[in-house]
């Protein structure tokens, strides 16, 4: 009884509008104070779930996004894609999605992403003959990928919740099915490009964009993700020192090499990065009151157990787990959704003795397919806003997009070595 | 109250953050010191920051929410359903504050001990109580806002 309180008062308060973490806090709340235990749990728990040393890994990826962001970055990177592919049908549209992709090897939050490469690429992709709806799809479907390519907030948020699973392991599974969701994706962009007559129309050339001019400067955008990857990799940086050296490393390009910094600059840097976290991490330390309640009073057990006592079998139950994960990814951001599902998903993945880590990646690839399905995506919100369509005139695009990623989605399902391959060379 | 002073101390804890972490790793590979218990005023500046952040993102709105059915309403019931959802916030954060009080109180009469540097645990948790009286007056803030009308 107290089970159904406890998730009905969440989805009411949920449905309107009240912010995610304090319906999860006043949710678990309720249910503490309906079954007779100590409210001294409610502070104990939402300290102790936000003091965790691998979660300082989140405030630091989220100022390294905002550094990059302000430096100029994905400009350059789109500048340097551009000499490289030149500029024929489809040709600009692709270059999104691999600086989208770059980027996300930066940039730890799909939304984020879709903010920085949406500012660049939207009016010149307007110019070159592209319809507004479809730049938005592209750009909200591209910056998915980013929260596979590593770093990535939902990684690492799996990774403290989930026992066993560290964040250099997740981050490497997630690189190849990462990539291979952004081929995904641009197969129907170019297909859609080539039948349709998108892009290629830009006239006049403002600039002759040489590649190897334009690689000069992208170079030290390009080598970013290896300095936070490769840093790990050597075991020179835990994922924290990772972030934390890319964020000098980003402060010395945009002083030194771009010098498009400011003292200013850096205050708003910091102060941004540092609500946005707050906005994450209040949601994880709410949340820890909520997964204490559904857990001291045995909610979650039944629900597990009735799933797999469905009798799908496995890939019954994943296809089960995917339908219901994107219809919840369409309403709620991956971490959210993370905090909230984890304690259920994680007892069915165990009865099956499927590998948590591969178990992961598939779950973020689910919840970055909701992250651009409409009605309520959240890349696609902010997509649409800089190019500004309303939502629904995305729909005949982006459809395409999202099949194309469930295709991914099915390879990375059928094949787990696509993700488990480069964790297991290289010894996590 | 100006946003500014939030914004200042999380410019200051965010910043602090990073150098005590930076600092970790020059130190690590210069010398043959360990910094790592450094973690734990890492840890704590976590902590004001989503808290300070959370404050500041009461202010503004921009809290993770789910704002697709309100804002189908006109807008007199969306001011009303955004009251009621600063009053749950006040709800909230009102108890951290008395409950994170008490914990706080009890952490200092018991002389808790910090696990890493051994300090007075008290000054650690207490962060929790203070601010979550900040995000208390931001929720209070908007209520007063949105109840004359006017558009936050």
């Amino acid at each position: 009884m107290t089970g159904f309180i406890l998730f009905g008062a969440f989805v009411v308060m949920l449905l309107g509008a009240v912010p995610i973490g304090v319906a999860l806090g006043l949710a678990g709340t309720l249910a503490i104070w309906l079954a007779g235990q100590s409210i001294m749990a409610v502070p104990t728990n939402v300290y102790a779930g936000i003091a965790k040393y691998p979660l300082i890994a989140i405030p630091m990826f989220v100022l390294v996004g905002s550094v990059f962001d302000r430096t100029g970055v994905a400009l350059r990177l789109v500048r340097f894609a551009t000499a490289l592919v030149g500029a024929g049908r489809g040709a600009l549209a692709t270059v999104s999605v691999l600086v989208a992709m770059v980027i996300g090897g930066i940039s730890g939050s799909g939304p984020a992403t879709s903010a920085a490469v949406g500012q660049v690429v939207t009016r010149s992709m307007i110019r070159d003959g592209y319809p507004r709806a479809f730049i938005a799809s592209t750009v909200g479907a591209a910056a998915a990928t980013d929260i596979l390519i590593p770093p990535s907030i939902a990684f690492i948020i799996y990774a403290v919740m989930v026992p066993g699973v560290s964040v250099p392991a997740i981050f490497a599974a997630g690189m190849f099915p990462g990539i291979l969701a952004g081929i995904a994706i641009i197969v129907p962009i170019l297909i859609i490009s080539w039948i349709k007559n998108f892009g290629g129309q830009m006239r006049e050339t403002e600039d002759r964009l040489t590649v190897w001019g334009t690689f000069k400067e992208a170079i030290w955008g390009l080598m970013a993700p290896v300095v936070i990857l490769g840093g790990m990799r050597i075991g020179a940086f835990t994922p924290t020192e990772a972030a934390v050296m890319a964020v000098f490393y980003g402060l010395f390009i945009g002083f030194f090499v771009y010098r498009t910094l400011t003292l200013r600059d850096v205050y708003e840097m910091l102060v941004e990065a540092g609500e946005l976290s707050a906005v994450i991490l209040i949601v994880v330390a709410l949340a820890s009151v909520f997964a204490w309640s559904t857990s001291t009073l045995g909610v979650i057990e039944p629900v597990a157990k009735w799933i797999v006592g469905l009798g799908l079998g496995e890939y019954g139950t994943i296809a089960l787990l995917m339908i219901a994960l994107i219809i919840i990814g369409m309403f709620l951001d991956g971490v959210s959704t993370f905090l909230i599902l984890l304690p259920v998903l994680i007892p069915i993945a165990n009865s099956f003795g499927w590998d948590l880590v591969w178990f992961g990646v598939i779950l973020t690839m689910k919840i970055a397919i909701g992250q651009f399905t409409p009605p309520l995506a959240v890349n696609l919100m902010v997509s649409c806003r800089i190019a500004q369509v309303p939502m629904e005139a995305t729909i005949p695009w982006v459809v395409w997009m999202i099949l194309a990623m469930f295709v991914a989605l099915a390879m990375v399902v059928a094949v787990p070595d696509i993700a488990l391959w480069l964790p297991r060379v290289l010894g996590y | 109250m100006p946003l500014k002073i939030e914004e200042v101390l999380i410019a200051a804890a965010m910043a602090g953050m990073a150098l005590i972490t930076f600092g970790n790793v020059v130190v690590r590979y210069l010398t043959s010191v360990s910094f790592a218990f450094t973690e734990e005023y890492s840890v704590v500046l976590m902590v004001v920051v989503t808290m300070l952040g959370t404050s500041l993102a009461v202010a503004a709105g921009r809290h993770i929410r789910i704002g697709y059915f309100v804002d189908l309403q006109r807008p007199e019931i969306r001011a009303r359903f955004e009251i009621g959802a600063m009053a749950l916030v006040i709800v909230c954060f009102g108890i951290l504050f008395v409950y994170g009080a008490r914990l706080t109180w009890d952490e200092y009469r018991f002389e808790v001990l910090s696990p890493g540097l051994g300090h007075p645990q008290w000054l650690y948790t207490g962060m929790l109580p203070l601010l979550a009286l900040a995000v208390v007056g931001r929720a209070l803030g908007r209520i007063i806002r949105f109840a004359r009308g006017e558009q936050a």
